[in-house]
């Protein structure tokens, strides 16, 4: 935990360079995690790289299909920032309240959104790192080929925020059932299947096709796909894709920023900060 | 004796009350279940078929009890692993993991008693729902016989063998949570050898057999669709294998328990100080 002395209040500038000060510090702490995680990192690459090949085969037949991977990277990438945030969100802030260091940082002078988007921060560093290893391996490796374009980063950004947004409700969602960690790894489940990784979303029958477009990642997904099979980016605005994923990464970072605030607050009230 | 049972007992009961608690856990993953495994049917060696968009959704009776027979021991392996390892973590980071040693029964056996029952308990609630579900869709048809608990108790201890294996690299290296999901869906998809849905090449089947599910399984489904002896001793799904597959994933279960315990101990991180 860092302790940094308080500003006092008028100095607009000064409380402004606190606050940043306060989300590196969050920040610089989940790197420093990370690089003590480094060994388990690359484990995890490699077992997300091999399940993915061996849903690949299995939808193949044995047989690995180029054309059908190159539908579903977008998916897995999507699927490892977003498996990332919750699983280590949820994981981290267990940890924390279990060993009795998320009461301590309630003493931090830092507001409740300076912890999240330290966190979030922390989180997307890791999911990120994964994901970019694992694509450009899965890209060169079969040299799967896609049409780039550079106003791709405007799903693929979005994605990472909504994917991020489901890791804080996951993370939210843990402060008030500390227990909660089992069940993430059927939603996780859910969004790899649903994503976009196993199969294009476009293939699911109707109903299942719409209610896969409620999942974290799955408009952000197909919005990329579009973009990567040479359309460009009003096409996606167009289909109405881009508009809803706006929608749905607005919804979801609000509800996982409320239900964090709201759950802390509640924890610090009737003493839940600690092991339960 | 007395004292090891009692000691047992206790475990169980601890994790019987842990599973209650946890009670509207199962009823959100029910569903979850259910979802997956029925899309999870139709896409089978269909890749040229969903590139070319002509993939048709359909579900016929055989291939989902199938797909139903095939769910259930993962539910089970789920069931058992991933919350061993969130427990075993908790303990771990709120310091009660050290009481693990002061009680007279091995660690691996307080370890894994702890869970198995609760386990089972579960898998049994959510694979009647399951069935109740699924049956509203498409028939299922089983051949039902006593022999099925031969190989569903060799899966149980396959699956004892693979928690403890998760939980002596918990001890050692703390939070695996990822690798936990990754190497549960590996099992997942090298599974799909022993499940007659899809024709996969015969490395594939080969390599199988030495994953923790495929043997059981094979067993399994031979008796449910086949009407075939859980005794048989040889062929896929053969009663040596299967035997010699889960006591190797058990023994290498205690050995990691054992060794983990070790190194923990050595290094103090046996809780967080």
């Amino acid at each position: 935990m860092t302790a940094i002395r308080a500003v006092p209040s008028g100095h607009a500038w000064a409380a402004f360079g606190l606050q940043a000060r306060l989300v590196a510090n969050e920040t610089t702490k989940g790197a420093k995690l990370l690089w003590r995680r480094r060994g388990r990192m690359v484990a995890t690459l490699v077992s997300y790289l091999l399940t993915y090949l061996g849903f690949s085969l299995l939808v193949g037949g044995g047989h690995l299909v180029r054309p059908l991977m190159a539908l579903t990277v977008p998916g897995l990438l999507a699927y490892v920032v977003a498996g990332t945030a919750a699983l280590q969100g949820s994981g981290g802030i267990a940890e924390e309240a279990n060993s009795g260091t998320l009461e301590q940082t309630q003493l931090s002078p830092a507001a409740q959104s300076v912890h999240i988007l330290g966190r979030l921060a922390a989180l997307a560093m890791e999911g990120l790192l994964v994901a970019a290893v694992a694509g450009v391996l899965l890209i060169s490796v079969f040299r799967l080929s896609f049409h780039p374009d550079p106003a791709v980063l405007v799903p693929v950004l979005l994605t990472v925020v909504s994917a991020l947004g489901y890791g804080l409700l996951m993370t939210a969602l843990t402060v008030r059932v500390l227990s909660i960690g089992a069940i993430i790894h059927i939603t996780n489940a859910l969004i790899l299947f649903f994503g976009g990784t196993v199969l294009p979303v476009a293939v699911f029958p109707g109903p299942g096709h719409i209610v896969a477009r409620f999942f974290p990642t799955t408009l952000g997904v197909e919005a990329t796909r579009t973009m990567l099979s040479g359309k460009p980016l009003s096409a996606t605005w167009a289909d109405g894709t881009l508009p809803w994923l706006l929608v749905h990464t607005a919804v979801l970072l609000t509800l996982g920023w409320v239900l964090y605030v709201t759950f802390i607050r509640r924890a610090y009230r009737q003493g839940g900060l600690g092991p339960q | 004796m007395r004292s090891y049972a009692t000691a047992v007992g206790n475990e169980i009961y601890k994790g019987l009350r842990f599973a209650w608690a946890e009670r509207l856990q199962i009823l959100i993953e029910l569903p979850m279940f259910v979802i997956i495994m029925l899309f999870m049917g139709p896409i089978m060696g269909q890749a040229q078929q969903i590139v070319s968009g002509s993939l048709k959704w359909s579900l016929n009776s055989e291939s989902t009890s199938i797909l139903v027979a095939w769910f259930i021991p993962f539910m089970f392996f789920y069931l058992q692993v991933v919350k061993m390892f969130w427990r075993l973590v908790a303990e771990r980071q709120a310091g009660t993991l050290e009481q693990v040693y002061l009680s007279p029964l091995p660690s691996w056996l307080v370890i894994a008693a702890g869970r198995v029952v609760a386990a089972v308990v579960e898998t049994l609630i959510v694979a009647a729902g399951m069935f109740a579900i699924v049956r509203i869709i498409v028939p299922l048809h089983f051949h039902l016989m006593v022999s099925v608990l031969l190989p569903v108790l060799l899966m149980i201890v396959t699956a004892v063998g693979v928690s403890l294996l998760v939980a002596g690299a918990t001890l050692i290296w703390g939070r695996i949570e990822m690798i936990t999901e990754s190497v549960l869906l590996l099992m997942f998809v090298g599974s799909v050898g022993a499940v007659p849905l899809v024709s996969l090449p015969d490395w594939w089947k080969t390599f199988g057999r030495i994953l923790p599910v495929n043997t059981s399984l094979e067993s399994l489904l031979g008796v449910l669709f086949q009407g075939r002896s859980a005794t048989t001793l040889w062929g896929p799904g053969g009663l040596v294998w299967v035997l010699i597959v889960a006591a190797a994933y058990l023994a290498a279960g205690i050995f990691a328990v054992s060794l983990g315990g070790k190194i923990a101990k050595r290094r103090g991180t046996l809780s967080r100080y």
